[in-house]
C-alpha cells in the first residue's frame, strides 16, 4: 500500500495514455464479455429441449417440406403419442424486419398437448381451437406490442411460398405464459396459428416444415427416430429426426460454428489490445529508466521494482476491465430492445451477464495486464543501474 | 559481527587493490587499476581527476551500485563484493545516501515524497516517514516548498530536496556525484554549505566526485585519480 501513491501518480502523469489504454482494454473486454454472454444464451438454450419430444423433418435441409402424408404415418409408429405441423412462417410485422417475431404454424389441439409450456386460460384455448384465424401470442409479445384478446393484426410472410398477395389476418384468441421454473427459456415473445388457415389461404401449396412427436418415454428417442427415418427410407423424400435438443442445435449450426466465430473475434481483439498495452508499457518503462536506476541506487530490489511496473500494468487492466464489463452490462441489457436484433437475442433464455461472465472478464483483463507488464517488468528488474544512468 | 563486516570501524571506506574493467565487445577496458584508497570515518573526500579517469566508477563502487573485478571494497564495515544483489540493495538503502548531479528526483513526486521515498524500505510508519522527511526538508531549508513537484523547483532547491532524500536515512556514507555540475554559482555554494553541515555537524562521511576546485577545496581531502590510478 505504501507504494501505491508512486504507482498512481504514474498513472495520473500521463493520464491521456493512461486513458486511452484503459478504453482500449475496456473494448476488448466488452467485446469477450458481449460476446461470451451470447454464446452462453446460445448454448443454455440448446439444451432446454423436451427429452420427450422428437423434431422430424426434410433429410436434406429445413429449407425443403415434407409431404403433408407424413404426419399421420408417423402417428401410427409405435412409441409415438401425439405430433404436430409446426411450420416456420416467416411473417413480417408492418412490412419491416424490424418487427420481425417468431410466428408459427402449428395444429392447435396437439400443439397445446405436446407444448405443456404454453399456458392459457380454458376459454381462451377454446377460443383459439374453434377459430380458424386465431392465434396466441406470447405474454411479452402481447405487452410489446399492447395486444389484447381480440384483437386484430396482420402479418406478410417472406418465404415465397407463402406470400399470397395479400397479409394474413390473424386474431388474438389468447395470450400465453409459461412457468419460468419448470419450463425455463420458454419463447414469450412468440406467436403461433392454425396450420389450416395457412395451408388453405395458400391453396393447399404449404407443406410441412417439421413435425414435432411426442414420444411414450425418452429412453426410446433413439429407437424412435430411427423407426421414424426407416419408415421414409424407399421414398422420395427421406426424414431426419432426432430429440428437441439435437434439432435446436442443427437449427443454430445453420448459422455456421458461432461459438467459433465470436471467440475468434475476441481473440482477435484480445490479442491486437495486447499488442497495444504492452507497447504502451514498454515506451512508459523505457521513459522511465532514470527512475528506475534512482529507485535501485535508493535500495530498492530489483523484484520490487518488477512488482511495482506489473502491478501498473494490472491496475491498467483492472480499470479496463471494469470499464469493459459496464459498458458490456449496459449493452447487453439494452441488445434485447435493439430492432431485429432484439427479437433475435431475446428468444435465448439467461442473457445477462452471469457472474462467470464476470469472473472471466476481469481475469482475461488482469491477463491482459499480466502479459503487456510482463516483458516491460522484466526489463526493468534486470536493468543495471550503472548503465540506466549512463543514459540519462 | 558477520564474516562480511569488518572489524576497524574508524575507516568508513576501504578500497583495496581494486581493479575494474569493462567488455566492449572483444576489447577489454582498463578503468581501475590496482587502486587503494582509505577514508576515514567523517572525513570529507574530493575526488577529482580528467573524464574517463574512474572517478565515477570508484564512487559507483563505493556506493555498491557496481562491482569490482578484483580486490575488496569495504564500505561501513562491510565487504561489498561477498553481498548478493538483494542483499547489497538492502545494504545502499540503509548506509549510502547519493547525491547525483543531475538531481533525479522523481518527477511524478513531490519534495516530501521524493524525500520519503527511501523510507518505504524501511518499517517506519506512515507518520514517522512523514515526520523524517519533513525534518530532511526543514534541515535543507526547503519545508515550506514540501508540496512543490520537481518542476516548480530551481536547480538549487531540487538538489537540496535530492540531498534531504540522500540523508533521510542516516546513511555512514554520502557520495555525490559531481553535486555542484549543472548548478550556477550561488546555488553550487549552497549545495557546498549544506554539504559542509552534514560532514561536519552530522559527522557524515562523504565521497565527492568533482570536476570543479572550489567544490574540492571544501573537502577536507583531495585526491587525484588518473588512467585509474590515484596520483596523490
Amino acid at each position: 500500500m505504501k507504494f501505491a501513491p508512486l504507482i498512481l501518480k504514474h498513472l495520473r502523469k500521463n493520464w491521456l495514455r493512461t486513458l486511452s489504454t484503459v478504453l482500449a482494454m475496456a473494448v476488448c473486454i466488452f467485446l469477450i464479455c458481449t460476446l461470451q454472454t451470447v454464446v452462453d444464451a446460445v448454448n443454455y438454450g440448446l439444451h432446454l429441449g423436451n427429452a420427450s419430444r422428437l423434431v422430424t423433418r426434410h433429410y436434406v435441409s429445413l429449407v425443403f417440406n415434407l409431404p403433408n402424408s407424413y404426419k399421420n404415418k408417423i402417428a401410427a409408429i409405435p412409441g409415438v403419442q401425439n405430433t404436430t405441423i409446426n411450420n416456420w412462417f416467416g411473417g413480417i410485422y408492418r412490412g419491416d424486419m424490424k418487427y420481425f417475431f417468431p410466428n408459427m404454424a402449428v395444429e392447435p389441439e396437439p400443439f397445446l398437448q405436446i407444448y405443456p409450456e404454453a399456458m392459457l386460460p380454458e376459454d381462451q384455448k377454446q377460443a383459439w381451437l374453434h377459430d380458424g384465424r386465431g392465434c396466441i401470442i406470447g405474454r411479452k409479445l402481447a405487452e410489446k406490442w399492447g395486444w389484447k384478446v381480440g384483437d386484430h393484426f396482420q402479418l406478410e410472410s417472406f418465404i415465397p411460398p407463402y406470400r399470397v398477395g395479400k397479409p394474413f389476418d390473424f386474431i388474438v384468441d389468447g395470450i400465453f405464459d409459461t412457468d419460468p421454473v419448470k419450463y425455463p427459456g420458454w419463447d414469450l415473445t412468440a406467436m403461433y396459428f392454425n396450420y389450416k388457415y395457412l395451408y388453405e389461404a395458400t391453396g393447399q401449396r404449404a407443406g410441412v416444415g417439421t413435425i414435432t412427436e411426442l414420444i411414450d418415454d425418452p429412453k426410446n428417442a433413439g429407437r424412435i427416430s430411427k423407426a421414424i427415418d426407416a419408415e421414409f427410407e424407399n421414398s422420395d423424400v427421406q426424414t431426419k429426426t432426432e430429440t428437441e435438443q439435437a434439432f435446436r442445435a442443427s437449427f443454430i449450426a445453420m448459422a455456421g460454428n458461432l461459438a467459433l466465430l465470436l471467440n475468434g473475434i475476441g481473440l482477435a481483439v484480445a490479442f491486437t489490445i495486447l499488442l497495444v498495452t504492452a507497447n504502451t508499457m514498454s515506451i512508459a518503462v523505457r521513459e522511465r529508466q532514470q527512475e528506475i536506476g534512482v529507485l535501485k541506487t535508493l535500495g530498492f530490489p530489483s523484484g520490487l521494482v518488477m512488482a511495482l511496473v506489473l502491478i501498473e500494468a494490472l491496475l491498467l487492466g483492472l480499470m479496463g476491465g471494469a470499464l469493459g464489463l459496464i459498458l458490456a452490462g449496459g449493452a447487453i441489457h439494452a441488445l434485447p430492445n435493439v430492432p431485429f436484433i432484439g427479437d433475435v437475442v431475446s428468444q435465448f433464455p439467461g442473457l445477462g451477464l452471469s457472474p462467470k461472465i464476470v469472473f472471466y472478464g476481469l481475469g482475461a483483463a488482469l491477463l491482459l495486464g499480466l502479459l503487456a507488464g510482463l516483458v516491460p517488468a522484466l526489463l526493468a528488474y534486470r536493468a543495471r543501474i550503472t548503465e540506466v544512468l549512463r543514459q540519462v | 559481527m558477520s564474516a562480511t563486516e569488518v572489524a576497524n570501524k574508524t575507516t568508513a571506506v576501504s578500497v583495496q587493490n581494486v581493479r575494474k574493467f569493462y567488455q566492449r565487445d572483444s576489447m577489454q577496458i582498463k578503468v581501475l587499476d590496482g587502486l587503494n584508497l582509505e577514508v576515514p570515518q567523517g572525513e570529507f573526500l574530493a575526488l577529482m581527476g580528467p573524464s574517463g579517469s574512474g572517478k565515477t566508477t570508484l564512487l559507483n563502487l563505493i556506493a555498491g551500485i557496481d562491482r569490482a573485478t578484483s580486490g575488496r571494497v569495504v564500505v561501513a564495515g562491510t565487504e561489498l563484493g561477498s553481498l548478493s544483489e538483494g542483499q547489497l540493495a538492502k545494504w545502499r538503502s540503509r548506509n549510502v545516501g547519493f547525491i547525483f548531479q543531475f538531481y533525479n528526483l522523481i518527477p511524478v513526486l513531490n519534495a516530501l515524497e521524493n524525500v520519503e521515498l527511501p523510507l518505504l524500505l524501511s518499517p517506519l510508519s506512515k507518520r514517522e516517514r512523514r515526520e523524517r522527511a519533513m525534518t530532511a526538508l526543514r534541515i535543507v531549508g526547503l519545508a515550506d516548498r514540501s508540496k512543490h513537484y520537481p518542476g516548480q523547483l530551481s536547480g538549487g532547491q531540487e538538489q537540496r530536496v535530492a540531498i534531504a532524500r540522500a540523508v533521510v536515512t542516516d546513511p555512514t556514507v554520502l557520495v555525490a556525484d559531481e553535486p555542484t555540475g549543472d548548478l550556477d554559482h550561488q546555488s553550487a555554494e549552497e549545495i557546498l554549505d549544506l554539504m559542509q553541515t552534514f560532514n561536519q555537524e552530522f559527522g557524515k562521511t562523504i565521497v565527492m566526485v568533482t570536476h570543479d576546485p572550489r567544490a574540492a577545496a571544501r573537502a577536507h581531502v583531495q585526491r587525484h585519480l588518473d588512467k585509474g590510478v590515484l596520483t596523490n
